[in-house]
């Protein structure tokens, strides 16, 4: 049942092979960081606009649009737009799409955090002599930092695990993790199925790791 | 006058919240306000310190008109009922944010709010976060943080608010101590009668978007608008009262 030997003997093996496990789980930690980087930061700002506007509650409306869809199809209606602008079976391709998917996430979740008490707290900085960027830095993200760092987290697991859209606007060419599971899985590569999933679970759990740490004992 | 407003008119949705606002008010005084919830007090100092637009009407400060002058340049300090410190900084960093926007030396930060620690009567206080103070304490730093940065005029909505009956008073009294010894230019919105009579050195009643400034307390006081004469009245009436005679026990 167990192992003749424990050790990373194995693992230097595995990645030293040509299945291209290592830059698979490269690139998938490079494509969900930028996702999960630019969609943090620009819904907590764009949060701000949408929470603050008059039309508030068609904009919310909205941005529940990508999740109507079911991912393939949302892919299949947004591959014309790819293809024109050569976006098309690229890495880059790749983080459009699923920002496309974690922005409104990003954009939903930080709507609670607009609220009156922080107005005021953006008021006061004003009548203290504070311009925006002051605010910001040294008042909205402090207050905020616990939301941002579970946001990044959520928005960086939607990545990572997101298959539908990476596979076709990808198509085959962009070989994230998740993908070369799939794959090991329907050629009954066991062994490497096996594997990528340790690996496909790697990063998660550290995130997890680090907010148990940082962020939800603080936060109780 | 050191401020001077002039025809303010304010309407939200066609419904005029502030109407032909006047008023004006000497350097190192305090116009306490006197009004019942959503009479407009709120809006009228929003504009005055720049948070809102009026429709109409003018507002000058020191001599010089501000009305095109962003908040953070007015020098013109909105406190709110709540203390609004921020919970990631200590009581140090509170009371100095003020002076690090501004860019103040360090030397002089450190100066500045030490001797406004000792004004606040919180010596000893400086390393502890906002959630380890009382109502009081806090309230207070909220006064340092503000006149610390040498206010031109203190925008004050029921800054007591949110306090039990026995803080209230001692706030009431540390307040009037702390205008005095920094000569702090204030407007003191309440909708406390006893504590607008005490704070203010002129006094003002308003009514759905109406100010009406009296000159003496005594004609504040004899305006049966203001409903002093009515809470005269029911004390009188308590007072008068004679006790019922006690039924014997069998």
């Amino acid at each position: 049942m167990l192992p003749g030997y424990f050790g990373f003997r194995n693992w230097r093996q595995i990645f030293a092979s040509e299945t291209g496990l290592i830059s698979s789980f490269l690139l998938s930690v490079v494509i969900s960081l930028s996702v999960a980087l630019t969609s943090t930061l620009s819904g907590f700002l764009i949060s701000r606009s949408v929470s603050y506007h008059p039309r508030k509650r068609l904009f919310t409306l909205l941005t529940y649009f990508p999740y109507i869809l079911a991912p393939v199809v949302f892919a299949a209606c947004l591959s014309y737009f790819f293809l024109k602008t050569g976006l098309f079976g690229s890495a880059t391709g790749v983080v459009v799409a699923q920002f496309m998917i974690a922005f409104p996430y990003a954009l939903i979740f930080f709507s609670s955090f607009w609220n009156e008490r922080i107005r005021q707290y953006e008021e006061l900085t004003a009548t203290l002599g504070g311009n925006r960027r002051q605010t910001f830095l040294k008042v909205l993200l402090p207050l905020a930092k616990g939301m941002l760092l579970i946001c990044f987290f959520q928005t960086f697991l939607i990545s990572w695990f997101e298959y539908g859209l990476t596979s076709i606007i990808g198509v085959g060419k962009v070989q994230t993790l998740t993908i070369k599971v799939f794959l090991f899985i329907k050629e009954a590569n066991f062994y490497y199925g096996a594997l990528s999933c340790c690996l496909l679970i790697f990063p998660p759990v550290l995130l997890l790791y680090i907010n148990k740490r940082y962020v939800f004992n603080k936060l109780i | 006058m050191f401020l001077e407003v002039k025809n303010i008119v304010k309407s939200f949705h066609n419904e005029a919240v502030v109407r032909d606002l006047n008023f004006s008010l000497d350097a190192h005084k305090t116009l306490s306000i006197l009004g019942k919830s959503g009479c407009g007090k709120t809006t009228m100092l929003k504009i005055i310190a720049g948070l809102e637009n009026a429709d109409a009407g003018t507002i000058s400060l020191g001599g010089k008109n501000i009305d095109d002058v962003k908040p953070g340049k007015r020098n013109v300090v909105y406190l709110y009922q709540e203390d609004l410190l921020f919970p990631h900084l200590n009581i140090f960093e509170n009371i100095a944010f003020g002076l690090r926007i501004k860019k103040f030396s360090e030397l002089e930060i450190t100066e500045k709010v030490n001797a406004m620690v000792e004004s606040l009567e919180l010596k000893g206080q400086e390393t502890k976060m906002p959630h380890q103070l009382s109502g009081g304490q806090r309230q207070r730093v909220s006064f340092g943080r503000a006149i610390i940065t040498n206010p031109s005029l203190l925008l004050l909505d029921e800054p007591f608010g949110s306090l039990d009956a026995g803080t209230r008073q001692r706030m009431q009294e540390f307040f009037k101590s702390l205008t005095a010894k920094y000569q702090i230019t204030s407007l003191f919105v309440t909708h406390d009668l006893k504590e607008a009579i005490l704070m203010g050195d002129e006094i003002a009643y308003m009514e759905t978007g109406r100010l009406k400034v009296y000159t003496d307390k005594t004609d504040f006081i004899n305006d049966p608008a203001t409903g002093v004469k009515n809470e005269i009245g029911f004390w009188e009436n308590l007072i008068s009262v004679k006790p019922e005679k006690e039924i014997p026990r069998k």
